[in-house]
């Protein structure tokens, strides 16, 4: 190495070695937008789905926010037009302020535990942190909306002035709500229970949906805006949105209350920034999620260590046992949490709603079996590469038939009662209470063929379901997910046929008086489908062990 | 350097555990599963430790059983995937009661190895025998023969460390009272009492090796796969999982683990295996395969072909770094 002379105590020091040069704000800046863009543009290079998505959400959000844009500029001039301006500020921000909760993974730059390592002093980073976050469509899109909406209300040189700070101050302090709300929560967002909570999200985002559009409804109803004015009432007090409100101020020359608002609009956005910058400095000198685990004291026994209650009645051994876990699966793990909500879910609304609406009939109640019917698909998916540990105790035929049916029984343990419920729920509300075997022998029955088809595609069709993200398919399996799924149903529906052909046999040939035989035939049917299939799928489950292992595993 | 002869394999703990190794063999069979444990269903096999009613006196001597029938008994063992070559066939004899290393650097098949030893990946050809059975012929003998820790695939971790041991001791069919009193037991040693109700996907990479290391262990088996047991794994886990696994070994049994940590094998192992590219490179016990060479890490640098010395031309360039290239 090259003799540099230095101090006789110590190591020779290094060229190079000097403490780092303190880099400018302008050049860190320039250094994050342009990761932001690299990790954009590395994220695109991947795939050419991911690419297909990002240039569809562009042309999407650049139509929105067209439409929007040319809304909010019709509606200048409208008696109710900072009702409608001043809460969708509001609504905009509040948008701005959860979503880093749910949609945390999408952007690598909003995680500042990375660049914990780096020479940066919080104020920096927050400066050069919120530049890069101004980079995106959902920024974009943001500042076409607040354009539009500051135009809708600017009238006049003053408010012109006003509304070119007003815009750029609302803009900066939604995304500094984003930033700051995903710093102070980066803990929850990078923990499992964060992980958690997004992929339950989807149905968060289901019921909001229904909630918008059940709002605009009554918007859009003659002078539905006016039902606005005491929410604007309100809001126009609330940041950001009380920069909105004080272009509006300015432009009916009300200069006190404008001050006011754009005044608390700027303590909003410095406090916003403070209050980042605070929680940033503290995570990043303080230790992280896994050091903090595992000096974590134990809390004593919070989950039972022994099964109690109604579980404790379950058969001792494997029967017992896979029951257990796959009732636990479906409470504990969010995917399989979010099957089971949507399987009992659709199958009692999809009956009542129909009823409902006057088009009911009692056979909708087989909705009900259906949707419990194919839980019994992919069993072995659902555990993913776990289930290297059912196989590598399945050692016999036995064993891979108690599997199976422990799995069955552990779905017919909430099915059946469910089944039967929303069949008594059918044929009360519509009034059908002599059709009611007829339906509880059909929907029995049809449960019964869906959980033994179930246990086919199981055996032959298993695809892996990835633990992470909201997919529910591992890349490249798509087509075997389609063909277990697709595949499962139409053996289901041959599978009916007898049941069906009982019934309609029975209704056309007028022994209405004979219909109740179909509800023995159903529960006998279906049990015995089950039982059949069992024994002929119990020894080439045991024979496939490796191959499922393999298909489940990926991803 | 620890005793690399059979010393911990002729223990007289070897005599004492004869029945406690056995005992799970006749009762497992909650579930109806009938002689599914060791020995129940070939009676009269020629090999070890098969015997459900646990008679010490059946116990022959640890060297004896070592030299009458191997552990494992690899023949042509072949696995490719689509053009690649995993494991280019495997010729390997491992003996019973030893602490079995198997070396080699990443990517040199020792996963897929052993997920073919264990039957968790069916083989394109080659046959493996377990104590004298056929892995994919017999897997009734096999499978409860066996405990398997393996590297890259999850454990059920939506359970609980305690639910988890529960549950699959109901899958093992051991009887409840006796699987809550070997839980009890396996948490505590392996130091997961206080973590034994934080469920599994909350656990750090070493609460989750040493979780998985009492799942294999919980039915008692006669030989023990681990694959990386000891990757990510801090020294306090890893001391651990050192103790519980030499006082397994220490009872007749045969453990054989997979690593790219050279010191560890040389402290741990009395038999080595040296894989690469998909071939046994030298195989035997530890002097034996460290053969002249100063230490393992020299012996298996030599064998894999990658010289120590090697990175020496490359070290001009790093000079900015300080220090001398070597």
């Amino acid at each position: 190495m090259s003799a540099v002379p230095g101090p006789a105590t110590g190591p020779a020091p290094v060229p190079g070695r000097a403490p780092t040069a303190t880099v400018s704000a302008a050049t860190l800046l320039s250094v994050f937008v342009r990761i932001k863009l690299s990790l954009l543009r590395n994220g695109l290079r991947q795939s050419t789905g991911r690419t297909a998505a990002f240039v569809t959400s562009i042309v999407l959000a650049a139509l929105v926010a067209a439409f929007q844009l040319l809304g909010l500029v019709l509606l200048r001039g409208n008696e109710y037009a900072e009702a409608v301006v001043v809460p969708l500020t509001a609504l905009l921000a509040l948008g701005w302020a959860v979503m880093p909760l749910f949609f945390a993974d999408g952007d690598e730059t909003l995680d500042p535990t990375r660049l914990a390592m780096l020479p940066l002093r919080p104020q920096r980073l927050v400066g050069a942190m919120l530049g890069a976050s101004l980079v995106g469509i959902g920024p974009a899109f943001t500042c076409t909306l607040l354009l539009g909406a500051v135009v809708a209300v600017a009238h006049g040189p003053a408010a012109a002035v006003v509304a070119l700070l007003a815009l750029p101050l609302t803009l900066l302090t939604c995304v500094a709500f984003a930033r700051a709300v995903a710093t102070a929560n980066v803990r929850l967002l990078t923990s499992r229970r964060g992980r958690d909570l997004a992929v339950l999200s989807g149905l968060l985002i289901a019921v909001g949906a229904q909630v918008v559009n059940l709002g605009l409804q009554k918007l859009s109803e003659p002078d539905g805006l006016s039902v606005l004015e005491p929410a604007a009432e309100v809001l126009r007090w609330v940041p950001p949105a009380a920069a909105v409100g004080a272009v509006r101020a300015v432009s009916d020359g009300e200069y006190a209350l404008a001050l006011a608002q754009f005044a608390l609009s700027c303590a909003a956005l410095a406090v916003t920034l403070w209050w980042w910058q605070r929680t940033l400095h503290r995570l990043m000198v303080s230790p992280d999620v896994s050091t903090l685990q595992a000096a974590e004291e134990p809390t004593g026994a919070t989950r039972g260590t022994a099964v109690r209650g109604p579980l404790a009645l379950l058969p001792e051994g494997r029967t017992g046992a896979v029951i257990v876990r796959t009732l636990r699966y479906a409470w504990r793990d969010p995917k399989t949490k979010v099957g089971w909500a949507s399987s009992l879910g659709v199958g009692v609304l999809l009956p009542v709603v129909f009823a409902i609406q006057g088009n009911g009939s009692p056979y909708n109640a087989c909705w009900a079996a259906g949707m419990l019917g194919i839980q019994m698909y992919n069993q072995f998916g659902q555990d993913h590469s776990g289930f290297w540990m059912v196989a590598s105790t399945i050692a016999s035929t036995r064993d891979a038939y108690v599997e199976l049916r422990a799995r069955m029984l552990a779905i017919a343990l909430v099915a059946v009662p469910y089944v039967c419920a929303v069949s008594v729920l059918s044929a009360l509300l519509l009034g059908a209470w002599d059709r009611l075997p007829e339906v509880l022998g059909l929907a029995l029955g049809l449960l019964g063929v869906l959980l033994a088809t179930g246990v086919c595609s199981s055996t032959y069709f298993a695809y892996s379901i990835p633990e992470e993200g909201t997919k529910n398919v591992a890349p490249g399996q798509g087509s075997l997910a389609y063909l277990s799924i697709f595949g499962g149903m139409l053996g289901g529906a041959l599978a009916c046929a007898p049941l069906l052909a009982l019934t309609v046999w029975l209704h056309v040939s007028d022994a209405h008086g004979a219909l109740w035989v179909v509800l023995p035939a159903g529960v006998l049917y279906g049990a015995g489908v089950c039982a059949v299939t069992l024994r002929v799928m119990a020894p080439r489950t045991a024979a496939r062990l490796p191959e499922i292992l393999a298909a489940v595993s990926r991803g | 350097m620890v005793d690399a002869g059979g010393g911990r394999g002729t223990s007289p703990t070897a005599h004492g555990d004869g029945g406690r190794r056995g005992g799970m063999a006749g009762d497992q069979d909650g579930t109806g599963r009938d002689g599914t444990g060791p020995g129940g269903t070939d009676p009269g096999g020629p090999e070890f430790g098969g015997t459900g009613d646990g008679a010490p006196a059946e116990r022959t001597d640890a060297a004896a059983r070592t030299d009458a029938v191997p552990a494992v008994s690899i023949r042509g063992l072949r696995k490719e995937f689509g053009q690649q070559v995993a494991v280019a066939g495997i010729d390997l004899e491992i003996p019973a009661g030893q602490f079995v290393g198997l070396v080699g650097p990443n990517g040199a098949g020792k996963t897929t190895t052993l997920s073919m030893v264990t039957g968790l990946l069916r083989p394109d050809s080659g046959t493996v025998r377990i104590a004298g059975h056929d892995v994919w012929q017999d897997p009734v003998a096999v499978k409860s023969r066996i405990g398997v820790l393996p590297e890259g695939l999850r454990l059920f971790e939506r359970l609980s460390g305690r639910e988890l041991l529960t549950y699959m001791g109901a899958l093992r069919g051991l009887p409840d009272a006796e699987v809550e009193r070997r839980t009890s037991q396996l948490l505590h040693v392996l130091d997961l009492a206080g973590a034994q109700s934080k469920l599994v996907i909350d656990y750090s990479t070493g609460m989750r090796k040493k979780i998985g290391l009492a799942a294999a262990l919980l039915h008692n088996p006669e030989v023990l796969f681990l694959d990386e047991p000891f990757e990510g794994v801090d020294p306090v886990s890893a001391q651990t999982i050192r103790g519980v696994l030499e006082r397994y070994t220490g009872s007749g049994a045969t453990v054989v683990f997979s690593s790219h940590v050279m010191e560890l094998v040389e402290s741990l192992c009395d038999w080595v295996a040296v894989l690469a590219t998909g071939r046994i490179r030298a195989h035997g016990t530890l002097a034996e395969v460290r053969g002249d060479a100063g230490s393992l890490q020299e012996a298996f640098l030599e064998l894999v072909g990658a010289r120590a010395g090697t990175s020496a031309t490359a070290g001009d360039s790093l000079d900015w770094l300080g220090g001398d290239a070597r």
